[in-house]
């Protein structure tokens, strides 16, 4: 049995993309990183997935740490924050807080996520504050030109483990789902179609969502979390994988040998914000005994 | 002592647990309520409990003062060993009342009768038995004393009951209690010799202005209320002394506006969060102290470059590292306005009494929208802590939506964030406005926000964000500076800033008295500094003093570095407030030079 290539046209996939109405989420400024990157299908996939919910642009705001994957921002046609290493968690929750209007998105990777930003984690995850976390995972520090990150895995050579890293690798889905994010889920920037509906999923999702990509470093790791090794160590979650399992949801993010892609565990509660305009109600009494709003800001 | 005027302190000196700092607020609000202005300033240890100092001081005067006297009329003590070196601040003909029950021989020092000196007049109150008669528990020893303390002054003995039972409205019980302990302590002072020399006179009717209200309340509560009156949206915070009260006011008051307050993980996550809110387009604050602050001077400079809105609170405590918690100081003046990598100007306020904090408070937010940066409101714990009686007016002075928005031809692809405007202040969008969009990015941007490191535009964009603020030292209905005592030439003049500044004004009226031709200038603006303001003043100066609590000098560095004339330095880090008289012998000092000076130049 052979199978025919069908050709591709430029032409045809330009008119596609075209019309997808999807370039209004482009910005016109042309990503900086490396060719073959995966955070490319990631920014595709979110694009995508804006175009596809119909937020509008002016509606979106796109926060980051710093790192390569926190240059997105500057890529995507709505409102950024580019703001610290390890800071974009506090900065989105402090943006959603202000306006619940919002669709806050909070991109980042492995290092700004969980070394600098570590501390941040648990909380945006405990308190289900509504924005949706996108972790780049490449396991290496690319911005500053490859060092060792804290999901390299033991043996890993980088130009700061020049012997080979020592540090055991985190295991960023267990303690996300054992911080208690709402939503967590893992895809692979070698699979985007499959990429672009878990962003989907995740940005529908009201309350803290996490999305853990799984995007080689083409230019700094030639050995480790690559394309071809990637490719051979994820597979679908099991079809029998009940979302609301929990304990489940763990035993499946315990392995590190293969790696499942899906939604490992879903659950709607209360956000940070419904419960705060709970408390506004019950603190100031009935909507009309409420006093009006002292002079504001811009809103 | 006059007949009319009433100027009376008393020092209530227990250990930590004795209820020494809750009489005293109890004692202070009675008093406020009488219509006395009320400067009160309470030193507590770290500790929650232990065997910790704790001293309640407050000035109770019908003239407006401006710090504590160096001297107490009347020592209150609850634990001997504690009040026994305090023993020595009373005046002559003042009183010291201590505990009879217990003639407990110390190691060192003995009995505190024996420090009472022949000129003061001692009072041993059976502290312990009334309160074990009257409550059945010796827990009331200290309001048996505040009853003593009122009877053996003469003052109405309901106004108290009153009181209590407003404090322990939710607790009719221990309200009762209460009641019953301080009939006992006022009752025991009728068998006793009368205290002739502390006189509690008339209160004069003050004229208040219709519809503001006389209120007595600390630093940190007069924040909260410039906060509400300003329209806080958003507050983030990180509990720390001596700033945590500011929080923890503001959780009990901003749901009922239907405001946000959320607890953070830390400081970091504080301030971070609070750049996002005024990102978004909120008015948002965060309030920390000296160790909280250095943890968000990276997330500042991200506020300065991005030119977000935000406010901060810093309420100083001795310092470095974790200090002395429980202790004021004035040295965290360089970090708030030099603090954090970069060229990074930013605005810095500091207002000198209670009713400052409430309008620095206010103004900050404005400040902070008009001019797109964050500002650092610096308090310390003494004015954080410090209760005054404080005249509000009716209407909150402070005007809402100071943002530059942008015209409808702005907006669109062309838009630029970061504009050279005239007036170097750019047309500011929010997430949520159309045609709006941009990136707020702390690299380094041209006009439009995108990044951009080329020589000419870091040059342009740096000029920008400096010379932008300069337009705050104009700001409208703000005392960015203010001279009190002698006009014109003056042998010395005081420049005092933050809470010091009541020490200052208190060495000043008391030099004038002597004769030296004085006068004193607080600055509120530190950053950007009013050198015009400034110079002005010291040109009249033959002498300038500047007393500060911290070692360095650090107000005096900014100064020196803004106007270059030497200035004489007075600095103290005792972690209480300054002696006025300190303050008072370096007047002398200078005076004496400026004279020679005088003569010389008459010869």
């Amino acid at each position: 049995m052979s199978t025919v290539m069908k050709p591709i046209y430029v032409e045809d996939k330009l008119r596609e993309v075209r019309e997808s109405g999807r370039l209004a989420f482009r910005s016109r400024t042309l990503p900086t990183w490396c060719p073959g990157c995966g955070y490319f299908s990631i920014e595709e996939g979110l694009t995508w997935a804006l175009n596809d919910l119909g937020v509008a642009n002016k509606d979106i705001v796109v926060v980051s740490g710093i790192g390569c994957a926190s240059r997105f921002p500057f890529f995507v046609n709505a409102y950024g924050f580019h703001t610290l290493h390890g800071r974009a968690l506090p900065t989105a929750t402090g943006v959603k807080l202000a306006n619940e209007a919002l669709t806050v998105v909070a991109v980042g990777g492995d290092g700004d996520g969980f070394a600098i930003g570590g501390a941040h984690l648990s909380h945006a995850a405990r308190r289900n504050v509504d924005i949706t976390y996108l972790l780049m995972d490449n396991g290496i520090y690319g911005l500053t030109k490859g060092q060792t990150s804290p999901t390299s895995v033991v043996g890993f050579r980088t130009s700061t483990s020049p012997y080979e890293n020592l540090d055991r690798p985190l295991n960023p889905l267990l303690m996300m789902l054992s911080y208690g994010a709402s939503w967590v889920g893992r895809s692979y920037a070698g699979e985007p179609n499959h990429l672009r509906g878990m962003i989907r999923e995740a940005l529908a999702h009201r309350g803290f969502s996490y999305l853990h990509i799984l995007s080689p470093c083409v230019t700094f790791d030639k050995t480790s979390k690559t394309y071809v090794n990637l490719g051979m160590q994820v597979e679908a979650l099991p079809e029998t994988h009940d979302p609301a399992d929990l304990a489940g949801a763990m035993r499946i993010a315990m392995d590190t040998e293969r790696l499942a892609l899906g939604l490992f565990y879903s659950e709607l509660r209360p956000t940070l914000g419904d419960n705060m305009d709970e408390l506004v109600a019950r603190a100031s009494g009935p909507p009309a005994a409420r006093p009006k709003k002292a002079a504001g800001g811009r809103r | 002592m006059k007949a009319m005027s009433t100027d009376i302190q008393i020092a209530i000196c227990g250990s930590a647990g004795d209820g020494t700092i809750a009489a005293g607020e109890i004692l202070r609000n009675v008093m406020a309520g009488l219509g006395y202005k009320v400067i009160a300033f309470d030193v507590y240890p770290p500790e929650i409990r232990g065997f910790g100092k704790c001293i309640a001081r407050m000035r109770v005067t019908t003239e407006q003062a401006y710090s504590l006297k160096p001297q107490s009329d009347v020592l209150i003590s609850l634990d001997d060993s504690h009040a026994i070196p305090h023993v020595g601040e009373v005046r002559d003909y003042g009183a010291v009342i201590y505990e009879r029950g217990s003639i407990v021989q110390l190691a060192e020092g003995g009995h505190i009768s024996a420090h009472v000196r022949p000129a003061q007049l001692p009072y041993a109150v059976p502290l312990r038995e009334l309160s074990e008669k009257s409550t059945s528990s010796n827990r009331s020893r200290n309001i048996v004393a505040l009853g003593f303390l009122a009877g053996l002054c003469g003052l109405q003995e309901d106004t108290f009951l009153n009181a209590l039972s407003r404090k322990f409205k939710k607790k009719p019980e221990v309200a009762e209690s209460a009641q019953s302990a301080f009939r006992a302590g006022y009752a025991e002072s009728a068998d006793t010799f009368k205290l002739d020399d502390v006189v509690f006179g008339p209160v004069p009717k003050a004229p208040v202005a219709a519809g503001s209200a006389v209120e007595m309340m600390n630093g940190n509560a007069a924040v909260v209320r410039g906060c509400l009156d300003a329209g806080i949206e958003n507050y983030f915070g990180y509990p720390i002394t001596p700033a945590t009260s500011i929080m923890e006011r503001l959780a009990l008051e901003m749901p009922k506006r239907g405001a946000r307050l959320l607890q953070t993980e830390d400081e970091i996550a504080a301030i971070s969060a609070t750049v996002g809110a005024g990102f978004a387009g909120a008015r948002a604050a965060t309030a920390t102290s000296g160790p909280g602050f250095s943890l968000m001077t990276e997330m500042l400079g991200l506020g300065v470059i991005a030119e977000v809105p935000c406010v901060i609170f810093v309420s100083q405590r001795g310092g470095p590292s974790t200090g002395m918690p429980t202790k004021t100081e004035q040295s965290d003046l360089h970090i708030a306005v030099y603090g954090g990598h970069g060229d990074a100007q930013r605005i810095v306020i500091a207002p000198t009494n209670v009713e400052g904090c409430y309008r620095c408070a206010g103004k900050a937010f404005e400040m902070a929208e008009r001019y797109q940066t964050p500002v650092v409101v610096l308090l310390d714990l003494y004015l954080s802590n410090r209760y005054e009686t404080v005249v509000f007016p009716a209407r909150p002075p402070f005007a809402p939506n100071q943002s530059k928005a942008p015209e409808k031809d702005q907006l669109g692809d062309a838009y630029r964030r970061y504009a050279l405007t005239g007036d170097l202040i750019s047309p500011r969008t929010v997430p949520g406005d159309k045609d709006g969009m941009y990136v707020a990015t702390g690299l380094e941007h041209n006009e439009l926000g995108r990044p951009n490191d080329q020589p000419q535009n870091h040059e342009a964009q740096s000029r920008k964000r400096h010379e932008k603020l300069k337009a705050a030292l104009a700001h409208p209905d703000f005392t960015h500076y203010k001279r009190f005592g002698d006009e014109g030439a003056v042998d010395v003049g005081i420049i005092g800033w933050g809470s010091n500044f009541g020490e200052c004004l208190e060495a000043m009226i008391k030099a004038r008295a002597e004769g030296i031709r004085c006068a004193a200038m607080k600055v509120v603006m530190i950053s950007p500094f009013p050198v015009a303001g400034v110079t002005g003043f010291m040109d009249q100066c033959r002498e300038v003093l500047v007393p500060e609590v911290n070692y360095e000098g650090q107000f005096a560095n900014v100064l020196q570095a803004n106007v270059g004339r030497p200035v004489a330095r007075l600095n103290r880090v005792p972690g209480a407030p300054m002696a006025v008289g300190d303050i008072l012998e370096e007047v002398r000092r200078l005076a004496a030079r400026a004279r020679r000076g005088h003569e010389k130049a008459a010869a």
